[in-house]
């Protein structure tokens, strides 16, 4: 398909973003806007470019999903260099070439990895942060502290039940998360969609606007699911009202990886960010600032730091190992699980 | 140069625009329906009728073409039954704020249609202003959000200002004195609408419902927002497809097929008015 086909129809679908003119320096770095966007180019981009190597210009981006849109309009002629993105769209964005593979020979950095950074970004670009699904939720309402996801199942709780249904990945986390604890396989669902179909009832919306932590802060809900840095963010923003709960059944990563645009304007400072970013200052630096768990193993985390994320020992012995790779194959089948199953149990 | 070709040329812009906007990009949109996505996610480039097969073969997609429909036809009445006495009453006062009142009538056009959504969350939410009075007054609150009710609820709103505007523009061919003419005859004001008046207003109603039906079946920003993720119509799923499971395929597929849809409907539509008109 000719690039000016792909190009019209992601204008079509909204996909499209205002295209820069290539330029030589800095390098363009595609990722997340909103808080991600401060927290990052405080910590990481501002520090790089200090070093005065290379330079970083950030490009704020929408989902995952909208980036690999540009990446796919911009294919033979790209105009950005480097795309920090979810690792399920950076593996189709790797599997249709539109970012490069990477190699411990190109990028030594890597060897300094954990394992599941590697395996997390296949052969392209690696993971650079790990977050994680939690439950957050009102904790003036919610005392005792829950310790587990049942406490949602509990009635006095119906209607104030917040849940991000698949598509969203927080809902196929969440049947993941439920099977494993269920049968000691993610991928075996049918305990978990008839303990879902049980929680249906309770639950006030399937897809929460703007997100489960302001619905928690407005008092729209007492449950919901969400990710644990922006929880953490918003634990501290409301002074402990929003509580996380990394529950005892387990969690799961969500990883972000890095990625350099193949065939990159600005290719030598792409792969400079990326070495730096992956490097334990910027890793220690980005996970202190907003909780991210590192990817490097290296990266000496404050213990009250790394205790809010996935990096201490005790949470990381609660992440389930899923395949999101394998996940994608499932999540059709799952979608339409929720929909005929779970969601149709939930007439309000 | 001939009145023929005269016409023809100064049509030429708006065919070019037309072109430019929106027939190219259909084209392409139409031949991106043809490729395929592999299981993994990943967009196959052919030339296929897979995506479709699959979604015809899906009874998924014939329950949200159903209820797709049903919410529009559903708004679009509960519009134009709301909007009618307002049309009318602006076209027959001589108020000197008939002006006024007929800005008051569109306003809600004025402000985005998202923001429009976020204060009905606010009014109809379960804490909301209209659950607050009810509780306050001793009545049973209701769920009028995150639901089919909300959905409905909003995207009346949303399309009334469009009905009251194709009503009173309908209404300008109204002859009051066929009204006048009528009371002279002894008809009471309820007998002369409904002998007269209404008669004659109906091709202003019928290209108001349309109008108001087309609006509903296309938007999307209200069954997204006040659906709760418990409403799937064709605008919400065209919409995750895209964005959500990156499946542009069947995001394609899926918008031909709803114009399609929705060209075949008002073809219907049109026959239907033309054999009444007759």
């Amino acid at each position: 398909m000719r690039p000016t086909l792909i190009a019209t129809l992601t204008a079509a679908l909204g996909l499209a973003a205002p295209l820069a003119p290539a330029s030589a320096d800095p390098a363009r770095l595609l990722t997340y806007s909103g808080v991600f966007q401060d927290n990052y180019t405080d910590v990481v981009v501002k520090p790089f470019n200090a070093k005065g190597a290379a330079k970083v210009e950030y490009v704020g981006g929408d989902t995952s999903a909208s980036m690999l849109g540009q990446l796919r309009t911009q294919k033979n002629d790209p105009q950005l260099d480097v795309v920090i993105m979810d690792a399920t769209t950076a593996a189709l964005a790797c599997a249709e070439g539109l970012v490069e593979k990477i190699t411990p020979a190109m990028m030594p950095v890597l060897d300094e990895l954990d394992p599941q950074a590697r395996s997390g970004g296949g052969e392209c670009g690696p993971a650079v942060t790990f977050d994680h699904l939690v439950i957050v939720y009102d904790s003036r309402a919610v005392v005792p502290p829950p310790t587990s996801l049942r406490a949602m199942w509990d009635a006095k709780w119906r209607g104030r039940i917040s849940v991000s249904a698949p598509p969203n990945i927080q809902g196929l986390a969440l049947t993941a998360i439920m099977a494993h604890a269920d049968s000691g396989n993610w991928r075996n669902a049918d305990g978990a969609f008839r303990a879902l179909k049980d929680l249906a009832p309770s639950v006030q919306t399937f897809d929460p606007q703007p997100d489960g932590y302001n619905l928690i802060l407005n008092n729209t809900v007492t449950f919901a699911t969400g990710w644990n840095a922006r929880a953490q963010l918003y634990h501290d923003r409301s002074a402990g009202r929003v509580g996380v709960l990394l529950p005892s059944e387990g969690t799961v990563f969500q990883i972000n990886t890095i990625n350099v645009v193949k065939g990159a304007h600005n290719r030598d400072a792409a792969l400079a960010f990326m070495a730096y970013a992956l490097s334990p200052t910027a890793q220690k630096a980005f996970t202190e600032r907003m909780y991210y768990g590192p990817t490097n193993s290296h990266a000496q985390i404050a213990p009250e730091a790394a205790a809010r994320t996935a990096a201490a020992a005790e949470n990381k012995a609660r992440v389930i190992p899923l395949d999101w790779n394998e996940m994608i194959k499932l999540r059709d089948s799952w979608n339409q699980r929720w929909r005929r199953e779970v969601i149709s149990a939930a007439t309000r | 140069m001939s009145r023929r070709q005269a016409g023809w040329l100064l049509c030429l812009p708006a065919l070019a625009l037309l072109t430019l906007a929106f027939l190219w990009p259909m084209a392409i949109l139409a031949r991106m329906s043809l490729n395929e996505t592999s299981e993994s996610g990943m967009l196959v480039e052919t030339v296929s009728t897979a995506t479709y097969v699959k979604l015809a073969e899906d009874a998924f997609t014939w329950q949200v073409t159903r209820d797709s429909l049903v919410l529009s036809a559903g708004c679009a009445t509960s519009a134009l039954l709301l909007a009618y006495p307002m049309a009318l009453f602006l076209f027959r006062t001589r108020s000197r704020w008939r002006n006024l009142l007929a800005i008051a009538a569109i306003a809600p056009l004025l402000v985005s249609g998202t923001g429009r959504v976020i204060g009905w969350l606010a009014i109809l939410g379960d804490g909301g202003m209209v659950n607050a009075a009810l509780h306050a007054i001793g009545l049973p609150t209701q769920h009028l959000i995150n639901n089919w009710t909300g959905v409905r609820i909003g995207l009346t709103e949303s399309v009334m200002p469009y009905t009251v505007l194709a009503l009173l523009a309908g209404f300008g061919r109204l002859d009051p004195r066929l009204e006048e003419a009528a009371a002279t005859l002894g008809a009471r004001p309820l007998r002369a609408f409904w002998r007269v008046t209404f008669p004659l207003t109906l091709p202003a109603v019928s290209a108001g419902w349309l109008l108001a039906f087309v609006l509903a079946i296309s938007a999307f920003v209200t069954p997204h927002l006040m659906g709760g993720g418990r409403v799937f119509v064709l605008a919400t799923e065209i919409y995750d497809a895209a964005t959500q499971t990156l499946d542009w395929p069947a995001a394609a597929a899926l918008s031909i097929y709803a114009l399609v849809l929705l060209l075949v409907l008002m073809l219907a539509h049109g026959t239907l008015s033309r054999r009444a008109a007759a």
